[in-house]
């Protein structure tokens, strides 16, 4: 069951977009940073697959410039 | 011949320079010698001040990234019944591994730090005064549940805990509601795996705690106490 | 916030966010999540929360107020506050319980034949109105006088000014930020010609070294305090003391350096003195940015009433100063200020080494000081040497005491010689406030008048037959207050005193006016960071306590002034704001618009297009800039920052033999200005009920002194008796007391001297000779 977290960054003046495209998402839990460009995403899925999945939908969002992953727990 | 001068000269030089540097070091030591100096007190000084920093120094513990073993919890009745009284020293609840040593070295070992002991399936408390080694000075072991004559001794409460009991608005510090002599160091009881569930503190990261909790129980005899003497509503 | 290991999985979300958070705040400084922290607080009453500044020191924390059926109940730190990022300091969290107090001046106090009569508070303006009025008429504008706060809100000190300069026509306006900020403001004019520090707290998080220049900054600016604290756990920054006493900041810091009172200013100078001696010099930096200055020696210490001093700088080359400095080495120096050569050398190299980041930072310390100013330039010239000036990171800060010391009393401009912008000595100044007020430019007077201490000397010589106070407490605060007490108790002088509570100030006034707390009133502070903080009325006073702004309008319209204050009661802060903001257009001083101070938790001077200067004088960073150098401190005519020869002097009084101890005077964390406010609320009474005289454990030994024994502490001037302490709070060195003055019943100011800097005319608390006996 991946955990991973991860630093995303939006495109300029879209962040408020961001939050609401990625808030709709089930897996996803954000925690947007006040004074900069900046939201913190974790991702919580069940299988390997799913996360994949997740990740594609995640790149597919156009407000979206850049997922920079920072850390990611497996467990059983 | 000329190989030995050299080798004295060699000698020669070092021996003078040794003089030299010896003297210099010599006569710097002497400058400050003279000048009367405000030395900073070291060590213990002001304990009800310092305490409270004293856990970065020497322990190093990452307070704020220890998770928390539900299994094996104290709680703060476990914490009140090992004490004759609150402020009491807490007795010994297990045989001591050295019985002849002061306990400097002994007990030490598990209580400065604290960790999970197998034995005892329970994490040991850490002390907040590691600095006072002669332990058993004030802690001694429970051998026996009798007591000696019939008991009178009536045990006084300890202070309650929870939101709203020692905090004077919704949301804001508690007080301390304990004396602080020999317990100055806050993080010991109140951090960690081995602190009482009620009384675990959620941000041990803060280090200098008593810019918002004060002590609520004041030892010292009111010196005539803030009253203001004119009365303008006449 | 500690987690569950029974749930492995909600753990390993936590650290897979917090990994991104720490992160990101390493890619990011100063990144703020207010979700998280938010989270953190309990929540667990339905409350209305309302933002605005902390009603007590000068650090300027961002407080949520939470109201209930119109009362206010609970206090929490602003998370999105940078200031203090969520947290508050006990004082800070207890603050809206004072409100309640029983005591609360909530109507119109006027004395009638010696008793304390209730009057409606319309009645009492018209007798504050009148007795205005007919003491000008009959004795000249210069008998009446106004004493203000750092306490007071950008509004209300701008009504004050208006009231008495634009108005009236009379310089006779001095606040209490003269007992506490007058030295750093004279100290940063004479160095760089512009006021307020270069600087921000976001310094902070870019140090690696802290020195505090006697300041005890764990207990007087704890939220600050604390972000130091954590950069040390976090990133090792290192908090060196310097101090005349042990304190709770010394336990906490890496190295504590202790000194005889007086001698930091031959340590400064022995600082630069290696500085220079090492090739620490940042050549480049001073030859571009940098003019040396001296200026008069022996200037006195104002003892005397009327004492008048004028400085007559003159300008020096880098040789001269390099000469003048060979009295300072750290040999000589260490024989007189018991600094040891090797901490002299230490100071100096952490100062000198060009890879360490450094802040000083102080406050009461060097400002309280009879050679104050002198003390501020010599810090500044320490960073100046080095070029450790205007970057993040680097730089000399001067902290604050009340609130609104730098928003009002040194902006707005509260003090005599000063108007909003500029001062009055100044023709253009007075051109521009006359055409902003309204008024003929003949009616502001050129000449200063009365300083703090000497508006009291005048009140007791009989020359000021008038004056008001508001949010202040003089007979607590003053100096040598066994002279000011009988003075302003004379007959000859008709005393009105604005204020929440009663307190002794308010105990000799002929009209007592109750004032709205904080809360109770809309408003503007500004704190030491050059931050613009308003907020909201979020609560009503009670009975008639009115903003004291309002009072000061309907008192000038009773006066004939009406036209000059077209204010409306409901939004007059909002009026005044604007009109202030007039004063300061410009990229050296723009005011942030109202509508982003009421979105924000405050915003940096100069805004400028829209964005707060977080380091004055550094190009990169402040759009005033202008002379195509990285650094341009255009204060100054010629664009450069000075650094001041200025010598070692001795104190006004040292202990002798009948008075063998040195008096430091201070704070405690629980108590804030004169303990009017912090004393009603139980919680910070509890943990500290009364004042107390501390001792070093050998003078106690020697004396034969125990803990809580009651000790008489007296001087030429007076006496008071308090309790013992010893070796609690805080160790002064040997050969020193130190007494907290928050005590209204214990007033230690009866004992302290009136000396002051002659430049900033700022008394001294610090220093002064006593003798101890017991009682």
């Amino acid at each position: 069951m991946p955990i991973k977290s991860y630093l995303v960054h939006p495109h300029r003046g879209r962040k408020k977009e961001l939050i609401k495209a990625l808030s709709v998402i089930d897996q996803c839990q954000i925690v947007p940073a006040e004074n900069k460009d900046l939201i913190v995403l974790v991702t919580d899925t069940e299988t390997g697959k799913e996360e994949e999945n997740l990740k594609e939908k995640l790149e597919a969002i156009e407000s979206l410039k850049l997922l920079a992953m920072v850390s990611g727990f497996n467990t059983p | 011949m000329r190989k030995r001068l050299g080798i004295i000269s060699f000698f020669v030089i070092i021996f003078i320079a040794f003089i030299v540097i010896w003297n210099y070091s010599y006569q710097q030591g002497l400058e400050e010698a003279y000048t009367p100096i405000i030395e900073t007190p070291t060590g213990k000084y002001i304990p009800s001040e310092s305490g409270v920093f004293r856990r970065f120094d020497d322990a190093g513990l990452g307070y704020a990234n220890m998770p928390v073993d539900e299994n094996h919890q104290r709680t703060l009745k476990d914490y009140y019944d090992n004490r004759a009284y609150p402020g009491a020293p807490p007795s010994i609840p297990h045989p001591v591994k050295k019985e002849r040593s002061l306990g400097g070295n002994t007990c030490i070992q598990c209580h400065q730090k604290g960790g999970f002991v197998e034995k005892f399936n329970t994490y040991a408390p850490v002390t907040p005064h590691p600095e006072m080694v002669n332990c058993r000075q004030c802690h001694v072991t429970k051998k026996t549940n009798t007591t000696f004559k019939e008991f009178a001794f009536a045990k006084v409460r300890p202070p309650k805990v929870g939101e709203g009991i020692n905090n004077a608005m919704p949301g804001s510090p508690p007080m301390i509601p304990h004396q602080l002599q020999m317990r100055e160091n806050c993080i010991s009881c109140h951090a960690g795996p081995s602190a009482p569930k009620e009384i675990r503190v959620t941000h041990p990261e803060r280090i200098n705690c008593r810019q918002c909790h004060l002590p609520s129980v004041i030892e010292q005899v009111d010196h005539n106490v803030f009253s203001r003497q004119t009365n303008y509503d006449e | 916030m500690y987690t569950s290991l029974s749930n492995r999985r909600s753990f390993i979300k936590k650290m897979a966010m917090l990994s991104a958070m720490t992160a990101a705040a390493s890619m990011f400084p100063g990144i703020l999540f207010a979700d998280e922290q938010e989270k953190g607080i309990p929540d667990n009453v339905n409350l209305d929360w309302k933002k605005g500044p902390c009603r007590f020191c000068g650090v300027g924390c961002g407080i949520l107020v939470g109201t209930e059926n119109g009362k206010a109940v609970a206090v929490k730190g602003d998370p999105n506050c940078s200031v203090n990022k969520g947290l508050l300091c006990v004082k800070g969290y207890h603050q809206i319980m004072c409100i309640q107090s029983k005591d609360r001046l909530t109507h119109a106090l006027v004395k009638k034949n010696g008793r304390y009569v209730q009057t409606p508070l319309d009645e009492a303006l018209d007798i504050v109105a009148n007795k205005m009025k007919e003491t000008i008429a009959s004795h000249g504008k210069d008998s009446v006088a106004m004493y203000t706060s750092g306490q007071s809100t950008i509004p209300e000190g701008y009504v004050a000014s208006k009231l008495m300069k634009g108005a009236i026509g009379t310089n006779n306006l001095d606040c209490n930020a003269r007992l506490c900020m007058a030295s750093a403001v004279t100290g940063f004019l004479t160095s760089f010609g512009a006021d307020e520090p270069m600087g921000c707290y976001e310094d902070i998080d870019h140090a690696d070294y802290f020195v505090t220049w006697g300041n005890n900054m764990a207990e007087m600016h704890p939220v600050l305090f604390s972000r130091m604290l954590e950069q040390k756990s976090l990133r090792g920054a290192k908090i060196i003391d310097f101090a005349t006493r042990t304190t709770r900041s010394s336990t906490a810091s890496d190295r504590s350096i202790l000194f005889e009172p007086q001698t930091d200013l031959a340590v400064a100078n022995a600082i630069c003195y290696e500085i220079i001696k090492n090739g620490w010099v940042n050549k480049s930096f001073i030859e571009k940015h940098c003019s040396f200055s001296k200026g008069l020696t022996n200037m006195g210490y104002g003892l005397e009433d009327k004492y008048k001093f004028k400085d007559k700088p003159e300008k020096i080359d880098f040789e001269a100063y390099k000469e003048f400095l060979k009295d300072y080495s750290p040999e000589k120096v260490s024989k007189y200020s018991k600094v040891s050569v090797k901490d002299i050398k230490y100071l100096a190299s952490i100062y000198g080494n060009p890879n360490n980041k450094v802040v000083s930072y102080w406050c009461m310390g060097m400002n309280q000081h009879t050679r104050g100013t002198w003390m501020n330039n010599l810090v500044y010239n320490i960073h100046l040497l080095t070029g450790k000036i205007s970057q993040p990171g680097n730089g000399p800060f001067s902290l604050t005491g009340q609130p609104s010391a730098c928003g009002t009393a040194r902006e707005v401009g509260t003090f005599t010689h000063k108007l909003p912008k500029g001062v009055v000595m100044n023709k253009k100044h007075r051109e521009l406030a006359a055409k902003i007020w309204k008024v003929p430019v003949e009616r502001i007077p050129s000449k200063p008048t009365y300083h703090a201490t000497e508006m009291f000397r005048a009140v007791d010589r009989g020359d000021i037959k008038f004056i008001w106070t508001q949010a202040t407490n003089p007979l607590v605060s003053l100096p040598k207050t066994s002279r000011y007490r009988p003075a302003m108790e004379k007959k000859s002088c008709f005393v009105v005193v604005s204020d929440v509570f009663p307190t002794p100030t308010s105990d000799v006034a002929d009209v007592i006016l109750p004032a709205a707390w904080h809360i109770e009133k809309s408003g503007l502070y500004g704190n030491s960071e050059r931050r613009t903080q308003h907020w909201n009325k979020m609560v009503e006073a009670p009975g008639e306590a009115t903003a004291d702004a309002w009072m000061f309008i309907e008192v000038a319209k009773r006066m004939g002034y009406g036209d000059l204050f077209p204010y409306s009661k409901e939004n007059h802060v909002e009026e005044i704001y604007n009109e202030y903001k007039q004063f300061h257009e410009g990229a050296k001083h723009g005011m942030a618009p109202l509508e982003v101070l009421k979105k924000e938790s405050g915003a940096i001077w100069p805004y400028v297009n829209g964005k707060s200067t977080q380091w004055r004088f550094n190009a990169k960073y402040d759009p005033a800039c202008s002379n195509g150098e990285a650094f341009h401190f255009y204060g100054k005519p010629d664009g450069k920052a000075v650094i001041w020869q200025r010598p070692f002097e001795e104190a006004p009084e040292k202990p002798d033999k009948e008075y063998p101890f040195w008096l430091n005077t201070g704070r405690v964390v629980e108590h804030w200005h004169t303990g009017s406010m912090t004393r009603r609320i139980p919680v910070l009474h509890q943990a500290m009920p009364n004042a107390y005289v501390e001792f070093h454990p050998d003078d106690a030994k020697k004396l034969g002194i125990r803990n809580g024994e009651n000790i008489k502490v007296s001087s030429k001037r007076g006496s008071c008796v308090l309790p013992a302490s010893i070796n609690e709070r805080g160790l002064p060195t040997k050969g020193q007391v130190f007494v907290p003055f928050f005590d209204e019943n214990m007033l230690i100011n009866d004992v302290t001297l009136d000396a002051f800097c002659p430049i900033s005319k700022e008394p001294d608390y610090k220093k002064c000779a006593v003798k101890v006996q017991k009682v």
